[in-house]
C-alpha cells in the first residue's frame, strides 16, 4: 500500500494545494534541525506545491510571505513547522483568514518543543524526526475541511473566589466597570491575610487602615454581592456560561446585628481566635476582628452549646437587644449563572513544627512571623506591645531566622517564598521604631530586596543597627530556667561559629499553596505546577489566565506574592475577564462531533460517555441529537461509537489514521506512536521542550484534544502498521479538562491490553501515561523507559501484532 | 594556611565540579547555596578553628582542585553525616568529602597519621600499636592476652581492593 495513493483525498474534485513553511526560529530550531533539508523533503510530499524555510515564520514578514503565497499560488492548505500549536496556532490561523483561507485548513508541526529542543545534540535524528512530523502534518492537512465557528453569548457576571486583597481588588475593578460580581469568601469576614498584618513594606503603611476602606466599598457596592461564610461546591459549564453552586453556611445572626458586642460578653464558651493565630481567645459568638466586613457576628456551631435547635444556653439571645440571633437559620444553596471566574484563594503559611531543630511548639519564645505580626499589631492580643510569650516582658534581643520552610527539599518547599525577606526587614524596623535599644539579629542565606523601594528599606534597617548575619542557625536551644534561646550556627562570611543568646526568635515562615487547592483544582478543572500553585496559560504572555477558558488568577493562588503584586495581578485579572465580557460573545472552536445518521444504530453509547450531556437520544426517531454549544470538544463520543457513525470535526478518524500511516511508513519497528491530549500530556511534552529535557528521538506525537478521543482502532492501526510501542497519554484521573472523559481512555486501554494478552502479544507495547502540563520530566523519563521495551520487541513480535490487528488496516 | 592566600585564576579547574557530580555521593554538589547549616551542626567544627565543611564544598564548586585536595581539614571529618542530614538543599556533604578524600588518596595525598595507621594495621592487624608496657600491665591484672591480629589476610584483602597500590605510590 503506497502512502501517496492513500493520502490523496476524495475532496469533490478540488485540487489540494499545500504550502509548507519550515521555521528556523532563529537558532532555536535551526540549531539542531537542518531546516533547509526538511523544506526540501516537504516539497516531495503529495499535494505539496511549495515548501519554504524562513528564519521567523511568526514575524510580520514571515506571515506576509505566507499570505501572498496563499493568494498568488492559490494555496488551499497550509502547514507551518515551527513551535507548539499551543503557542502560535491562533497567530497563523489568523494569517490564513486574512488571506481568505478558512482557518481550519491550517495545521502545525511542532518541531521546536517536541524536536529541536529535546534532541539538542543529535542533529541527524532531530532532522529525521522533523521530516516525519512535517509528513504527518501534510497527511492531515490534506484531509482537513473548512469549518465555521458557533458564537455563544457571554453572561456578563463574574464569580470571584476568595476575599483577600486580591479578590477584593478584582471585585471592585469589575464592579466599577459595570459588571455584576459575586464575591465568595469561606471565612465570616473578607480581608484575608492582609487584614492580619500590622504594616506593609516598603512604605510602612498601616495594613488594615488601607484595606478597611476597600472592604467597606465591597460591602456597599451596588454591583457586588458578598457571600461570606460560603464555599463554592460545584461549577459546571464552559467559558461565558458557567453555573456555580455556592453553599452559604448560616451565621445564626441576622443582618439586624449592630456589632455592639453585648452577646460576646455573656457567652460562656471560649476558644483560640484563628485570626490572631491562636494568641488570643474568642467566644462561640464572635467577630474575628474589629474591622470585619460584614460586621455581623457569627456563631461557631462547633463550639456553641445549642445544637440541632435545642436551646440549652440562651445568654446571647437575652443579651441581644435587637433580637438578631436566630438559631433556626439553615444552610442555603445559592445557584449562580456567571460568565467568568477569578480564582483568588490565596496561600497558607508553612507550619514550622515539622522542623525539630528550631523547637517551634516546644520553646515558648520561638514564634512565627505571622504570630509576630499579631503581637506587634495594635489590634492584636498585646495591644501592639512587643512582648515575648514566656514572661510577657519586652525582649531585649530578638533574632529572625530566614528561609524557614522555603528553598529546601527537606521539610518545606523548594521555591523562594518571595515576601519573607522584606517582611523581616519591615518587622525589624517596627521594633526599632518603638524600642530602639533592642538588639536585632537577622540570620539569612540571601537577602532578596528586589522590588521598588525595597533596597532602601534594607539599607535603613542596617543603618538603624539591625545586624544581618549570613548563615542559618542549625538549631535553637532553650535555657529551661530563663526561657532564653541559644542559636547555634556559622557566620559564613567570617568563617566563625556563633552561639547567640537571644530573648525571642522569630521564624520567617514561607508561603504554601492552600491546603484545599486540590479540591479547587478539581472543581474548576485547572492545572497546578509542581510547587502546588495554580498554573497560568503562559508564564510570560498570559500570566493571569488559566488554561481553561474564562478563568483567571489573582494573588497568591498563582504564586507567593506581596500585597502590591497581588493587587496588580487582581486588576489584571479583572481586565482580562472584562475583555471577554465586553465582547459579549465567544466563539466555540469547531471541533464538535459530526454524525452520520445512516450509520447510527441508536445504541446510545455516545450519550453515556459525553461529559457534558451534549448528546441526547431520541428513542422514537431512533436518532441522536447534538447540542453544539454545550459540547466541550473532547471527542470521546467519536472514540466510543462502534459503528463509525460519529467523528470529531478537525480530528476525524481519517485525519488521525493518515497521521498514523505517515509515522509508520518507514522504520515503524523503531518508533513510538504517542497520542497526547492537548491540555496535559501534549503540554507536558511542550514543557519538557521548554526546559530542554533530553529524551530519545524515536517518539512521534499525535495531538488529540483529549485522550478520550483515542479510539481503539487508532492503536490497532498503529500496531497493524508495525509500530513498536504505542503510548496513550492524558491528564491525571480527576484532572481531565473535559470533566471525566479520560476515564474512558483507561477503560479502552484496559480492553486493548486484555485483547493483546489473549492474542499472546506483549501488552507492555501499549503504554498508558498520566502526565500533567507541568510534568515534562515524567513524560521524558517515560520515553526513556520505553526504550528498553523497544529493544526487546522482536521482528516476530511485530509481525504477530500486524496479523492480530490486520483488520484495522481496512478502510475507514 | 593555604586558604588565606588569594585565589588565582590559573588555579581554577572549571571541570572539577563536574567530575565530582559524576561520582557517587557528589551528584548534588552544585545545589549548595552556602547557608552554613552543615558547619553549624558539625561536631568537629565546634572544636576546630579551621574545619568548615561549607568551605570545602565552596572550594570544590569553584574548582580549586589542588587547594581542596591538599587541604589538611579535608581529613578532619568524622563522617557522622549530621551535615548530610540537615542540609536544606539535600547536598550529601559527608559523601562529597569522602569523594574528595578518595581523589586525594589516589594522588597520594594522605596525612602522615593515616599512613601510620595503615602500616600499623598491615604490621600487626591493629590500627594502634599497643605498647609493651600495656601488655605487661594486662598480665599483672590477670587479663587474658589480646587476640592475635591477622595481618596476612588483611594485606590480601587490601591488595585485592587496590588499596595497597595507592599506599605504595605514596612510598615512592
Amino acid at each position: 500500500m503506497s502512502e501517496k495513493q492513500e493520502s490523496k483525498p476524495q475532496n469533490g474534485g478540488e485540487e489540494i494545494r499545500i504550502g509548507v513553511y519550515v521555521c528556523h526560529c532563529g537558532l532555536n530550531i535551526a540549531g539542531s534541525v537542518d531546516c533547509d533539508e526538511v523544506a526540501k523533503f516537504a516539497a516531495t510530499l503529495p499535494n505539496v506545491v511549495l515548501a519554504k524555510d524562513n528564519r521567523y515564520t511568526c514575524s510580520d514578514q514571515g506571515q506576509e510571505i505566507m499570505k501572498s503565497d496563499i493568494r498568488e499560488q492559490k494555496l488551499n492548505r497550509v502547514v507551518v513547522a515551527s513551535c507548539s500549536p499551543r503557542l502560535h496556532e491562533s497567530t497563523f490561523r489568523k494569517a490564513c483568514e486574512e488571506a481568505g483561507l478558512n482557518k481550519y485548513l491550517f495545521e502545525m508541526a511542532n518541531i521546536r518543543e517536541h524536536c529541536s529542543w529535546v534532541h539538542l545534540h543529535d542533529r541527524e535524528a532531530a532532522t529525521e524526526k522533523a521530516k516525519d512530523l512535517v509528513k504527518m502534518a501534510v497527511a492531515k492537512v490534506a484531509l482537513l475541511q473548512p469549518a465555521e465557528e458557533v458564537e455563544v453569548p457571554i453572561n456578563r457576571k463574574t464569580l470571584v473566589i476568595g476575599g483577600g486583597v486580591a479578590g477584593i481588588q478584582a471585585s471592585l475593578d469589575l464592579a466599577d466597570t459595570g459588571y455584576k460580581v459575586y464575591l465568595v469568601e469561606k471565612e465570616p469576614s473578607i480581608g484575608g491575610m492582609m487584614a492580619r498584618i500590622d504594616k506593609t513594606f516598603p512604605t510602612m503603611d498601616c495594613s488594615i487602615c488601607i484595606l478597611a476602606p476597600k472592604m467597606s466599598d465591597v460591602l456597599h457596592h451596588p454591583n457586588i454581592e458578598l457571600l461570606t461564610n460560603s464555599e463554592v461546591v460545584e461549577v459546571k459549564g464552559y467559558v461565558g456560561n458557567f453555573q456555580a453552586k455556592v453553599l452559604k453556611k448560616p451565621r445564626y445572626v441576622t443582618k439586624d446585628c449592630s456589632a455592639c458586642n453585648d452577646c460576646t460578653e455573656v457567652c460562656p464558651i471560649i476558644a483560640p481566635n484563628e485570626f490572631d493565630v491562636g494568641l488570643d481567645i474568642r467566644h462561640a459568638i464572635y467577630t474575628p476582628f474589629a474591622q470585619a466586613v460584614p460586621s455581623t457576628y457569627t456563631i461557631d456551631m462547633n463550639l456553641c452549646l445549642n445544637k440541632d435547635n435545642v436551646i440549652v444556653c440562651d445568654k446571647c439571645i437575652k443579651a441581644c437587644e435587637r433580637q438578631a440571633i436566630n438559631f433556626e437559620m439553615k444552610p442555603e444553596n445559592v445557584e449562580l449563572e456567571i460568565g467568568t471566574i477569578i480564582v483568588a484563594i490565596g496561600a497558607d503559611v508553612f507550619d514550622p513544627s515539622v522542623l525539630p531543630n528550631y523547637g517551634y511548639g516546644r520553646h515558648t519564645n520561638v514564634i512565627t512571623s505571622l504570630e509576630f505580626e499579631r503581637l506587634i499589631n495594635a489590634g492584636g492580643p498585646s495591644g501592639g506591645h512587643l512582648i515575648r510569650p514566656s514572661d510577657m516582658q519586652v525582649p531585649k534581643r530578638v533574632a529572625f531566622v530566614q528561609c524557614v520552610g522555603s528553598r529546601t527539599d527537606r521539610n518545606g518547599r523548594l521555591y523562594c517564598s518571595n515576601v519573607c525577606c522584606m517582611n523581616t526587614i519591615k518587622d525589624s524596623l517596627l521594633i526599632k521604631e518603638h524600642w530602639p535599644e533592642t538588639e536585632i539579629y537577622v540570620f539569612y542565606v540571601d537577602i532578596r530586596a528586589h522590588g521598588k523601594g525595597f533596597e532602601d528599606l534594607y539599607k535603613r534597617a542596617r543603618k538603624e543597627g539591625v545586624k544581618f548575619i549570613r548563615g542559618l542557625p542549625a538549631k535553637i536551644l532553650e535555657d529551661k530556667k530563663t526561657h532564653n534561646l541559644w542559636l547555634i550556627g556559622e557566620n559564613t562570611l567570617q568563617k566563625e561559629l556563633y552561639k547567640m543568646n537571644v530573648d525571642m526568635a522569630v521564624l520567617s515562615i514561607g508561603l504554601e499553596p492552600r491546603r484545599n487547592s486540590e479540591i479547587v483544582q478539581r472543581l474548576l478543572t485547572l492545572s497546578r505546577t509542581q510547587d502546588g500553585f495554580f498554573m497560568e496559560a503562559h508564564p510570560k504572555l498570559r500570566p493571569v489566565d488559566a488554561a481553561t477558558g474564562g478563568m483567571f488568577f489573582a494573588g497568591c493562588a498563582e504564586a507567593p506574592k506581596d500585597i502590591k503584586d497581588s493587587v496588580t495581578q487582581a486588576s489584571a485579572a479583572a481586565a482580562r475577564a472584562g475583555i471577554l465580557m465586553a465582547k459579549g460573545k465567544v466563539t466555540v472552536e469547531a471541533i464538535t462531533p459530526i454524525s452520520y445518521p445512516e450509520k447510527c444504530k441508536a445504541c446510545g453509547l455516545c450519550t453515556k460517555v459525553c461529559p457534558y450531556n451534549a448528546i441526547t437520544l431520541d428513542k422514537e426517531l431512533q436518532q441522536i441529537k447534538i447540542v453544539e454549544a454545550a459540547c466541550g470538544g473532547c471527542g470521546t463520543c467519536a472514540a466510543e461509537c462502534p459503528f463509525g457513525a460519529l467523528t470529531q470535526s478537525h480530528f476525524t478518524d481519517e485525519q488521525i489514521l493518515a497521521q498514523i500511516d505517515a509515522v509508520t511508513e518507514y522504520d515503524s519497528e523503531k518508533k513510538i506512536v504517542a497520542f497526547c491530549c492537548n491540555w496535559c500530556a501534549y503540554a507536558g511534552a511542550d514543557f519538557a521542550g521548554v526546559n530542554r529535557m533530553q529524551y530519545p528521538p524515536n517518539v512521534r506525537i499525535i495531538r488529540t484534544m483529549c485522550s478520550g478521543r483515542v479510539a481503539p482502532k487508532f492503536v490497532e492501526r498503529a500496531f497493524a502498521r508495525g509500530a513498536s510501542v504505542v503510548l496513550v497519554a492524558g491528564c491525571h484521573p480527576g484532572d481531565c479538562h473535559y470533566i471525566n472523559a479520560n476515564n474512558h481512555t483507561k477503560d479502552r486501554v484496559e480492553r486493548l491490553w486484555k485483547k493483546m494478552e489473549q492474542s499472546g502479544l506483549d501488552k507492555e507495547r501499549l503504554q498508558l501515561l498520566w502526565a500533567s502540563a507541568a510534568e515534562g520530566e515524567r513524560f521524558a523519563s517515560k520515553i526513556r523507559e520505553i526504550q528498553t521495551i523497544i529493544k526487546r520487541v522482536t521482528p516476530e513480535e511485530i509481525h504477530k501484532a500486524k496479523r492480530v490487528f490486520e483488520k484495522a488496516l481496512e478502510g475507514v | 594556611m593555604v586558604e588565606k592566600e588569594p585565589i588565582k585564576a590559573s588555579e581554577i579547574d572549571t571541570k572539577f565540579k563536574y567530575e565530582i557530580t559524576k561520582m557517587h555521593g557528589g551528584e548534588k554538589l552544585m545545589r549548595c547555596f552556602q547557608c552554613g547549616t552543615c558547619t553549624s551542626d558539625c561536631p568537629v567544627a565546634r572544636f576546630s578553628e579551621t574545619y568548615r565543611p561549607r568551605q570545602i564544598i565552596r572550594m570544590t564548586q569553584l574548582g580549586l582542585k589542588e587547594r581542596v585536595l591538599n587541604s589538611d581539614t579535608l581529613w578532619l571529618c568524622a563522617s557522622c553525616f549530621t551535615c548530610t542530614d540537615r542540609c536544606p538543599q539535600g547536598v550529601e556533604v559527608a559523601s562529597v568529602i569522602r569523594v574528595l578524600r578518595n581523589l586525594a588518596a589516589e594522588k597520594g595525598i594522605v596525612p602522615r597519621v593515616f599512613k601510620e595507621q595503615v602500616s600499623s594495621v598491615l604490621d600487626s592487624g591493629y590500627a594502634y600499636k599497643i605498647p609493651e608496657l600495656r601488655m605487661k600491665k594486662r598480665e599483672s591484672l590477670g587479663l587474658p592476652p589480646l587476640p592475635k591480629g591477622n595481618p596476612e589476610s588483611i594485606c590480601k584483602t587490601l591488595r585485592g581492593l587496590g588499596f595497597l597500590k595507592h599506599l605504595e605510590k605514596q612510598g615512592e
